[in-house]
């Protein structure tokens, strides 16, 4: 079963000092995708677009099946999507039991009993106002509304930043146990290891605008590794796999442990151990690369 | 619902076939009974860092090989194992293990006759 919940292509917006794309982007049923990449990559602007909450200036998406440029069908996929951003501070002094009065009418999915679990869960005071919640609990209560209308797909933007450590323990149990149920799918833009590793079967990489990099996790698995060796040559040195290198104790990075392993082998240069490397610092080379 | 499984980070082993070793060796010594519920792909796939691609594969091929089900609506469950399938997943956990420790001592330059020298000697301890 490969069903696409989302095909994006050659989405672009253009602002005064930031252009985003042309973006190409796929996801699959059943699949989440960690969204990564330094402050001001464009993750949050490209999440905006596809909830089209700013206009496009070039692009097509289709989105869970439909047409995401005509407007009637805009009506149906929206109420099955949740999103997490910033959508709520135009609420401002409303309380959050109001708040949930006018949101509940748009989603004929609304779940109240899970809503008022999860409000329960989280422990958010429903009588208190939105503008008066820290930022931590403005998030818990941002995701809240994203699960309660038990969407088919999940928007989240940075949804844990600022939360208390449990919550997010919390938030990442529920996100499990949201997939377990049918054929759902999250993008989720994080800049948390953990998130990554323990949510994410996809990592898509941003940088000024654009997608550098996207793959599987497991290729990260297979093929980044860290490689102690005799010696060190120029050929080493200047492979394109090679990522890094040190002379002492003799070791490379390399996002290519096959590859590179030929070039050692060419070069009578012997290996001493292998090892893979963290998601932390793979991550940190892919950021960091660019 | 944990199981005691993890992926090694030295291996080169790709992870779906160390997971679908890990639990075979878990089934065939006893550790996991039958009718014991593992798992789902997406909890397995969060608590060894891999995606559900990975974790879907080794349950695939668990459940082909006889040694875990899935009934719908329910879960994955642990399969009774015939006994030649045991005695024969016995013998190749053993092998592999074995092969492994050759590789090492290897790497650290062992002769062929130190290694049957420590081998004798493992064995003597344990088999008096």
């Amino acid at each position: 079963m490969q069903t696409k919940v989302l095909e994006v292509t050659g989405l672009e917006k253009r602002f005064k000092k930031f252009h985003l794309g042309p973006m190409d982007f796929e996801l699959e049923q059943g699949m989440i995708v960690g969204l990564v990449g330094a402050n001001g990559s464009g993750k949050s602007t490209f999440l905006r677009l596809l909830m089209k909450l700013m206009r496009e200036d070039g692009g097509v998406v289709k989105i869970l099946g439909m047409n995401w440029k005509e407007e009637e069908e805009e009506v149906i996929y929206k109420k099955k999507i949740g999103y997490a951003g910033e959508l709520l501070e135009s609420f401002d002094s409303t309380t959050i039991k109001d708040i949930k009065f006018f949101i509940s009418h748009f989603f004929p999915t609304w779940n109240e009993e899970k809503f008022t679990r999860l409000v329960e869960r989280y422990r958010i005071d429903i009588d208190e106002k939105f503008s008066k919640c820290s930022k931590g609990t403005k998030k818990k209560i941002d995701f809240i509304f994203a699960m309660a209308h038990e969407p088919q797909l999940l928007l989240l933007d940075e949804p844990t930043s600022g939360v208390d450590i449990v919550s997010q323990k919390k938030m990442k149990e529920d996100l499990i146990r949201f997939m377990e149920e049918g054929e759902r799918s999250i993008v989720l833009a994080t800049h948390t290891v953990d998130e990554i590793n323990q949510l994410c079967d996809q990592i898509m990489v941003m940088d000024q605008g654009r997608i550098t990099q996207s793959f599987y996790k497991d290729e990260i698995h297979d093929h980044w590794g860290r490689v102690w060796v005799s010696h060190i040559t120029n050929n080493v040195k200047n492979h394109p796999n090679v990522i890094r290198f040190e002379v002492n104790p003799a070791q490379i990075v390399t996002n290519h442990v096959s590859n590179v392993e030929d070039v050692l082998q060419a070069e009578q240069i012997t290996i001493n151990q292998t090892q893979r490397l963290s998601m932390e610092e793979v991550l940190e080379y892919l950021i960091e690369q660019e | 619902m944990k199981i005691p499984i993890h992926v090694s980070d030295e291996s080169r082993e790709p992870i779906y076939h160390q997971v679908e070793t890990q639990i075979k060796t878990l089934i065939v010594s006893g550790q996991l009974h039958p009718e014991t519920p593992l798992p789902s792909i997406r909890a397995l796939a969060s608590d060894l860092g891999c995606s559900v691609i990975t974790t879907r594969r080794a349950y695939q091929n668990l459940e082909v090989a006889g040694f875990i089900k899935t009934v719908q609506g329910k879960g994955t469950f642990v399969r009774e194992v015939k006994n030649e399938h045991m005695e024969e997943t016995k013998q190749k956990v053993v092998h592999d293990a074995f092969e492994k420790a050759v590789e090492q001592g290897i790497q650290v330059g062992c002769s062929e006759e130190e290694i049957n020298h420590i081998f004798s000697d493992v064995m003597k301890k344990n088999f008096k």
